[in-house]
């Protein structure tokens, strides 16, 4: 079989034709371009959420919302981080098993991340008309929290999540040592999205 | 001195070199930044804030007590036993706190004695073939009873409310589970729930979960927990 005219001129005079390798590289170039999803630093991959059947992909973002991810781990696995820790979007996890009074630092920790986010979002009147302890409406923050909770996570600790998000409890004990009060003012959280998965998925 | 590049420029080539390097650093980035994993996905909810510690509303009429459908999700296997300290043993040589992961999980809607295992080596495996078939059973039979207790004609808002109630130290799977089918069998009634829509909660039938029964978090009170969830109708 004779070779192309082209080929064998760049051969020729010492040159290798590169077309080929280009062809191919921009073809492996595009497949990953078109198929892989660059990975989100928000989402830890220790975590394997639960599968359900009517999840769906959550849905872009109204204007002036934001959505904050609440990751919560789950593995019993040596070497993995432990169990029911909690780690704020790509932050360091908090290891805070939620075992006693004195093992609620995680808990505290994610209270004040979220009176920052609070404080720094837009807020509405809500809906109910409930009252604020300190009076007038309770002021809601358009915020979306995503509790990415992994499977084997004990269900207490997102009990206790739920909780903290409406801020009905106050983790950091008073000087009484009581930790179950709410607190005042009151900066609840109320727009929540559990992260699932379809059971056939990966 | 002239290199090779400005030779291949003077043939009349253009030098490819400069190309292909930027194409490998493309490809390299993608090939280490990308991942195959399928998207995840969410489930919307709105949490009330009108049943907390805030000052309620003055009533206006007088106001039935609430009826709830309870979702109750307890350890398989344990019988009914007399007193929250027996619970309490059993816990404490069953399961270590915060480690060991409870196999198995009985669900019964209220006081029907009539309840479906929930294996967590079944619901935690990825490629199992089987798993599709466990969640639809689950919802399968959360959904008949609801229907059963379904009152006819009243809009969804003024159906009875449904509250997960599931023991604090099983795996927080199981809640999910049941709330998604709870939840599923709302939307086939018309019930959607938006979490950026505060409204869509002013039309939806309450589904939720119920909070901590043990207040002060100590393992010490599991037993009590057990105690409760076994006598919840």
């Amino acid at each position: 079989m004779r070779r192309p005219r082209h080929l064998l001129a760049s051969t020729d005079d010492g040159h290798l034709d590169l077309v080929p390798l280009i062809d191919c590289v921009f073809l492996i170039l595009l497949f990953f371009m078109l198929v892989g999803r660059i990975s989100v630093e928000q989402r830890h991959e220790q975590i394997t959420v639960p599968p359900t059947r009517s999840g769906q992909v959550p849905p872009p973002l109204g204007a002036n919302w934001i959505r904050v991810v609440v990751n919560v781990f789950g593995s019993t696995a040596a070497g993995n981080i432990p169990r029911n820790a909690i780690a704020w979007n790509s932050d360091q996890p908090w290891i805070s098993s939620g075992q006693n009074e004195q093992d609620f630092v995680g808990y505290q920790k994610l209270r004040d991340k979220l009176d920052l986010v609070y404080d720094r979002s837009r807020t509405f009147d809500d809906p109910n008309g409930a009252k604020a302890p300190g009076g007038g409406v309770l002021q809601l923050p358009s915020v979306i929290v995503e509790v990415r909770a992994d499977a084997d996570t004990e269900y207490r600790v997102v009990q206790d999540i739920q909780m903290l998000l409406v801020d009905s409890v106050n983790p950091r004990p008073d000087q009484s040592g009581a930790s179950m009060q709410p607190k005042v003012p009151q900066k609840p959280f109320v727009n929540l999205e559990f992260t699932t998965r379809k059971p056939g998925d990966r | 001195m002239s290199s090779d590049s400005d030779h291949a420029i003077e043939k009349g080539r253009i030098d490819l070199v400069p190309m292909i390097d930027c194409i490998m650093l493309l490809l390299l980035f993608f090939m280490l930044t990308t991942k195959f994993t399928s998207e995840e996905k969410s489930i919307s909810s709105i949490l009330p804030t009108n049943k907390g510690n805030s000052p309620p509303a003055k009533p206006t009429q007088v106001v039935e007590p609430p009826q709830t459908i309870q979702v109750v999700i307890t350890p398989a296997g344990l019988p009914m036993m007399h007193t929250e300290r027996e619970y309490q043993i059993w816990y404490d040589h069953n399961v270590a706190v915060g480690q060991g992961i409870i196999p198995t999980a009985e669900l019964r809607m209220g006081g029907n004695p009539t309840t479906i295992t929930l294996e967590n080596r079944t619901l935690s495996q990825r490629d199992n073939p089987n798993l599709e078939g466990e969640v639809e059973n689950i919802h399968a039979f959360i959904h008949a009873a609801l229907k059963r207790y379904e009152i006819p004609g009243k809009p969804r808002k003024e159906q009875s409310e449904i509250v997960v109630s599931c023991f604090s130290a099983l795996s927080w799977r199981y809640a999910l589970i049941a709330y998604d089918a709870a939840r599923s069998y709302e939307a086939k009634q018309g019930g959607l729930i938006d979490a950026m829509d505060p409204n869509s909660l002013t039309n939806a039938r309450a589904v939720s979960f119920a909070p901590p029964r043990v207040r002060n978090e100590s393992v010490k009170e599991m037993g009590a927990e057990l105690f409760e969830l076994h006598r919840l109708k």
